[in-house]
């Protein structure tokens, strides 16, 4: 264990990632409507040592109740529209959404009519568009911290 | 039951009694005709056909053959085939149904039903696990899953094989690379294609390099399904350098766009062949330190054992393929009879306690990643890649099939053509091959193991549901 602290410390250090200038906050619910998995594989790496997504406030938490931002990625299926209608009513207000990757913003949709509802904006408001066929873990950092208030882009 | 429907039966008997093994059941032509693709001692493969009979019915093989369980039951739901003698035929993708028309009925002292999903607590893909559980003890677990199904097969069939690629194999980002493969190779039988041995090392190359960052990946699930967060990030790191060292080499960091129909397009010269051996040395010597680290580690080590157990007759029962199988001893690999040449003498590893359990898979892991070390090192020593062309000196074949040993195991791509274009387009992965066995390695195991369980295979959902 202390072997893997030690690297992982020095990585922290060889990184050199820029720190905020303020204190914010913003939690973020994840909802998967029919991806392919690219745009989970990219957000779970925003988390890992290389993006440090939290020292920017920005954390990924277990309940929509929790959250400010639901995060949705994939063209909605039939099957997931009602589970992702269920997540964003029970958020607490305000609440934002953002839309992961180009199928959840409908850039060349793949399948079939009617196993597919469409783009997230056909089913909620969306506030933040985030294209990419996935957007990389910068690009996707980047995107969320615009939802931060007064946030100044550090790098 | 007509003649043609008992024949189909009795074959299918025989060459499951001579060692064949059913790979894939699907409904083709909308419904009017239903295919088993079977696989012989020696790689062999063949197709049996059964026509439904009036009441739009075909014999089932559930029996036979388990592993066609859900095949059967997706034939049900996306094409109205009924299975005589597959009782209860359940729901899979009819998600209309009643609950209790896909749970299996559990009686007894205090059972309750605990529902998790389709949203889970992490990022993780959407679908639903339905436990039966006694206090913290999971009785059984009915997983439905197919809630990313975008249809991409029926989205697929009726264009050209390189259009209907570009739809299917965009099921996955984490196997993209193995489905496209298997796509490709039976869309080249078709057109009357074969790989020369500079496009299979294209091939190869690009499927060992897949499977290295997938298998870091699962190292850090595993360690994330037991809260360890060193471990966790420890081994995310090094799957976000293998995702970078996918975009240096092929321009994507999930190397879309990497595999094409009858060509590879990928060049690494020498500068490249040498900056990709340094970076997967490091890689290489990182994981061992890693997993030093972790042997050693009592808190985590504590919780892998006899957890999730998939022994070997259940593989064989379940038709469980790739490192869950593997990991119970079945030392079967598509690789071991690839017709690639940089495959020759390819021997599947197990490990030296292959208990089937989280222990074992997690083992499995990190023998299957030296071994994809030693194979890259072994191809990047041989030079430079260049550009390729399949030849055309074999016949056109009216169906199509492609195997690929994914990163979670056997991939079958079944092709059937209509002239120019794709008739019918089956892709079944190694997660879709998979998910019965989760499902029964969960019984018996506390509920706040599954997530370990679950992590322990890793399986894809949007590669089942497509």
């Amino acid at each position: 264990m202390f072997t893997l602290l030690r690297d992982l410390r020095r990585l922290r250090r060889d990184l050199d990632l820029p720190r905020p200038d303020h204190g914010r906050s913003l939690a973020i619910r994840h909802v998967d409507a029919g991806s392919c998995n690219g745009c989970e594989h990219e957000l779970t790496l925003t988390v890992g040592p290389h993006y440090d997504l939290q020292r920017f406030g920005l954390g990924i938490v277990a309940s929509p109740r929790h959250a400010d931002v639901l995060l949705v990625t994939g063209t909605v299926t039939t099957r997931m529209r009602d589970a992702l209608l269920l997540a964003y009513h029970a958020m607490p207000e305000p609440r934002r959404v953002a839309a992961l990757g180009n199928c959840a913003l409908g850039i060349n949709t793949l399948g079939t009519p009617d196993a597919l509802i469409g783009p997230v904006s056909d089913v909620l408001p969306v506030d933040l568009t985030i294209p990419g066929c996935p957007p990389t873990p910068d690009q996707i950092a980047d995107a969320l911290l615009t939802l931060i208030d007064g946030h100044v882009p550090s790098t | 039951m007509n003649r043609a429907a008992a024949t189909f039966r009795a074959d299918v008997e025989n060459a499951l009694a001579q060692g064949w093994c059913a790979r894939s059941l699907y409904a083709a032509e909308g419904g009017r005709v239903v295919r088993v693709l079977l696989t012989g001692p020696d790689n062999q493969t063949r197709v049996e056909s059964v026509v439904p009979d009036g009441e739009g019915s075909v014999p089932s093989i559930v029996d036979l053959a388990p592993a066609m369980g859900w095949d059967e039951r997706e034939a049900h739901d996306l094409y109205g085939v009924g299975f005589a003698g597959h009782e209860p035929l359940r729901p899979l993708l009819d998600h209309a149904a009643p609950l209790e028309s896909w749970t299996v009925p559990v009686r007894g002292h205090d059972p309750y039903q605990v529902a998790v999903g389709p949203i889970h607590a992490g990022v993780i893909e959407s679908g639903h696990f339905r436990f039966h559980v006694v206090g913290d003890r999971i009785l059984h677990l009915d997983a439905r899953l197919f809630y990313k199904h975008r249809g991409l097969e029926r989205a697929a069939q009726g264009s050209p094989p390189a259009a209907a690629m570009n739809v299917i194999t965009r099921a996955c980002a984490g196997c993209m690379v193995a489905n496209s493969v298997a796509f490709a190779t039976a869309a080249e039988q078709t057109l009357g294609l074969r790989a020369t041995p500079e496009l299979a090392r294209a091939r190869t190359f690009l499927l060992e390099i897949e499977r290295v960052w997938n298998h870091l990946n699962d190292i850090a699930a595993v360690c994330a399904g037991v809260g360890m967060a060193a471990g966790n990030t420890y081994f995310l790191a090094l799957t976000e350098r293998a995702r970078r060292l996918n975009m240096n080499l092929a321009g994507h960091r999930f190397l879309f766009g990497s595999v094409t129909i009858g060509r590879s397009d990928l060049v690494l010269d020498a500068d490249a062949l040498r900056s990709c051996a340094q970076e997967l040395a490091e890689i290489n010597a990182a994981v061992e330190v890693g997993w030093r680290e972790l042997a050693f580690n009592a808190s985590f080590q504590d919780r892998l054992d006899a957890i999730g157990i998939i022994d070997a007759p259940t593989v064989h029962r379940l038709g469980t393929v790739g490192p869950g199988a593997r990991a119970a001893g079945v030392a079967e690999d598509i690789r071991a009879a690839s017709p690639y040449p940089d495959y020759a003498g390819f021997v599947p590893v197990t490990p030296s306690t292959a208990a089937g359990d989280v222990r074992a898979r997690l083992e499995q892991r990190v023998l299957e990643l030296r071994q994809s070390f030693a194979l890259l090192c072994t191809l990047l020593d041989t030079g430079p890649v260049m550009p390729a062309l399949a030849v055309a000196d074999t016949d056109r074949q009216p169906i199509g099939i492609g195997f690929v040993e994914s990163p979670r195991g056997a991939t079958s791509c079944v092709i059937e053509s209509a002239g120019d274009l794709v008739a019918r387009v089956r892709l079944r992965t190694g997660s879709y091959a998979n998910w019965p066995a989760v499902a029964h390695a969960a019984a018996g195991n506390l509920l706040p193991d599954f997530p370990l369980i679950n992590k322990s295979f890793e399986l894809c959902y949007a590669c089942a549901d497509r």
